[in-house]
């Protein structure tokens, strides 16, 4: 078949029509890529503070693009607002979400210092928001009305749509955000201090029980954001989460549970990886590579690619 | 209005004639998603189904009792379906069931029926196999029906349309990685196989992808002039959506699945132009037809019936077996089987008018020659010129 082609079109485009293959599927797997690395950093975020991971990260994505869908779409008698204004909106609501998961599934287990509490009362409440959104929403999946027009332009002879370049754009802009609040302000040296040692920083008259509910909220308010920013892309249901959030689990570890570049890198590589292998291997392994990968890095480098090995003291 | 009439008659007579027995329902079991990607289907055939109960139960029931309906969510999920099988064999005693909406819940959940002697009435579910199951010599009598248009007849109708009629030589094919998707991926390569042609892609996704990039570079890559499809709703809409993404647009041609609401409404205008093989359009161009969907739109209360087919082919379903059951005069599973296998009375169903719609060893319903192509235009499903 490929014979067949470079037959008709002679070598010459053929050689460029390849580098434009590469490229759109380097796009794809950007945009991919970002959508893991936004949920990946919501994880960091609650790891850093407090040692515990919201299971439930996908869902809080899921519930963010299906309150933005009722804001914006008509499935609740909208539109009420444009795209743009209720992203403020969904925020607020996911920071609101990420303190009743923090006040109710994790407080407790820190409180008496349960090794593993947390993770099942985060997973069930994840189940919990699945159904409740089930029942709001319906099962099947909505389309989000897109904000920017769908219709793609050219890049170098790939094809990109103006809302990939915003879920990029805005996940990178979100990321800074936090990593800028937490190096510049009182109230972020606060949320260092805690992640670096939480009972010293007690000690030091910080309320870090504060500052894990707090973590709690940024994390399902960055959460939140991404869900509007894919939604327009991919399709809005109660199920969207799972998926994502599992993926972006992986792009964690294999990133580092401490490092946001480290939730970047692994995005994109996973990604990539995804749309690379589903062209040139085939559509039915694309995600073997990335999970290969987080084998090997669990294998070499437990703490991630970019992680700072923990020594847990015994 | 006169079969009404006619009808009306009989069941009169026949309830007068039983009169004052006071019996037990007649149970009938319904299984089929309604949850999940396929729940369009899967809630469209139940509610089909409940239509015709409730208008059999109207006239009297049969053998002067009346149906009832003991629906259970399979949850498109294998193991499920066979728990769901269990329950209405061993405790809900069903004297047959209608339903299956997924190709490999069929298969898992169709054993149990088999070894019970209790009828299944596939009136959804397309798999080529999943009437195949239980056939001679192995197997002396097979108690698996249907009552949709197979794999096989689908695919035909499929690459006719692309190879034939539209005389494109170079097709790429995306099925997902489910047993219908891969299945039917099979009957379609057959089909093309059989017209000399080999497909320039055949490319795979899973349920919940979002990203169809790969997929649709390799068959742009290609060369190809259309895309033939076999997945459910969800990703169909990704794959037109995706080729939007590329800015490359050709025709898709696929499984009947191209025409789920849930395909329609978020592949919005890409969606348009999608052709499909399609047992029944939302389009009331005989009296009976008519009726139906009137009577569907009423009682559900919606104007679009979210998948037509599935709706169409539960209602047919519950006709057929109510007329089996009236020749066996019986409950009896073997017996009602037989009266399938031999119907002596023409069925008249919003598909088509069944006339000895199987014998002992053809347990198809729809042959080929029944279904018609529709097209995906502005939401809705029309038929195709």
């Amino acid at each position: 078949m490929r014979v067949a082609w470079s037959y008709s079109s002679g070598l010459r485009i053929f050689g460029l029509k390849k580098m434009e293959i590469l490229l759109q599927l380097v796009f794809s797997g950007i945009a991919l890529g970002m959508i893991y690395a936004v949920i990946a950093f919501g994880y960091q975020l609650t790891f850093a503070t407090s040692g515990t991971l919201n299971f439930g990260q996908g869902e809080a994505l899921m519930l963010g693009a299906l309150v933005g869908l009722s804001l914006v779409g008509n499935v609740h008698g909208g539109p009420y607002m444009s795209y743009w204004l209720m992203i403020p909106l969904v925020i607020v609501f996911g920071a609101l979400q990420g303190m009743v998961v923090e006040w109710i599934g994790v407080r407790p287990a820190i409180k008496i210092k349960s090794e593993f509490g947390w993770i099942m009362s985060t997973i069930a409440l994840a189940i919990i928001f699945k159904n409740v959104a089930e029942n709001i929403w319906g099962k099947d999946d909505l389309t989000f009305p897109t904000p920017l027009t769908a219709a793609p332009f050219q890049v170098f002879g790939a094809n990109v749509q103006p809302m990939q370049v915003v879920v990029v754009l805005g996940a990178l802009a979100m990321m800074l955000a936090v990593e800028m609040f937490n190096r510049k302000s009182i109230y972020g040296k606060a949320v260092v201090a805690t992640s670096n040692d939480r009972d010293a920083a007690g000690l030091m008259g910080i309320n870090t029980s504060m500052v894990i509910t707090f973590s709690y909220a940024l994390s399902s308010a960055t959460a939140a954001f991404a869900g509007v920013l894919v939604a327009p892309l991919t399709l809005t249901g109660a199920t969207m989460g799972s998926a994502l959030g599992l993926k972006a689990f992986a792009v964690a570890i294999i990133g580092g549970l401490t490092s946001g570049v480290g939730a970047i890198v692994g995005g994109l590589i996973l990604g990539i990886a995804e749309t690379l292998t589903g062209f040139y291997i085939s559509t039915g392994y694309k995600e073997v590579p990335g999970l290969v990968l987080l084998l090997l890095v669990l294998a070499i480098k437990p703490a991630g690619l970019f992680g700072k090995t923990a020594i847990k003291k015994v | 209005m006169s079969y009404k009439m006619k009808t009306l008659i009989a069941s009169a007579l026949i309830t007068w004639s039983v009169a004052g027995i006071a019996a037990e329902p007649i149970k009938i079991g319904v299984a089929g998603p309604f949850t999940g990607g396929s729940a369009p289907m899967g809630v469209s055939m139940r509610d089909g189904v409940k239509l015709a109960v409730t208008e059999i139960n109207a006239k009297g029931g049969v053998l002067g009792r009346q149906l009832q309906v003991v629906e259970r969510d399979d949850e498109a999920k294998n193991e499920r379906g066979v728990q769901v099988a269990q329950e209405l064999i061993n405790k809900e005693k069903v004297t047959a069931t209608v339903g299956y909406i997924n190709t490999g819940v069929a298969l898992a959940s169709q054993r149990f029926y088999q070894e019970a002697k209790i009828p299944v009435l596939n009136n959804v579910a397309t798999g080529s196999v999943v009437t195949k199951q239980f056939v001679a010599p192995e197997y002396k009598d097979n108690y698996i029906f249907r009552n949709a248009a197979n794999d096989g007849i689908q695919s035909a109708m499929i690459v006719e349309e692309a190879v034939g009629k539209r005389k494109y030589t170079k097709v790429a094919i995306l099925a997902d990685s489910t047993n219908y998707g891969q299945l039917g991926r099979e009957d379609l390569e057959k089909a093309l196989n059989a017209k000399g042609i080999k497909p320039v892609a055949v490319e795979k996704f899973n349920i919940k992808d979002v990203d169809m990039t790969a997929q649709l570079l390799k068959a742009k890559q290609g060369g190809a002039q259309a895309i033939l499809t076999y997945g459910i709703g969800p990703e169909l809409a990704q794959i037109a959506n995706g080729m939007e993404k590329l800015n490359w647009k050709v025709p898709m041609i696929g499984s009947w699945t191209l025409s789920m609401g849930n395909f329609l409404d978020n592949a919005g205008k890409n969606g348009d132009g999608a052709t499909m093989p399609q047992t029944f359009i939302q389009d009331g161009n005989t009296p009976k037809r008519k009726a139906f969907i009137e009577a569907y739109q009423k009682t559900y209360k919606v104007d679009r019936i979210p998948s037509p087919v599935s709706a169409a082919q539960g209602y047919d379903s519950i006709y057929l077996l109510a007329a089996a059951i009236k020749q066996a005069g019986t409950t009896d599973g073997p017996k009602v089987r037989e009266a399938l296998e031999n119907l002596n009375e023409k069925v008249e169903g919003v598909v088509t008018t069944y006339n000895k719609p199987f014998t002992h060893d053809d347990h198809e319903a729809i042959k080929p020659g029944v279904p018609v192509m529709g097209m995906a235009k502005g939401g809705h499903i029309v038929l195709s010129k």
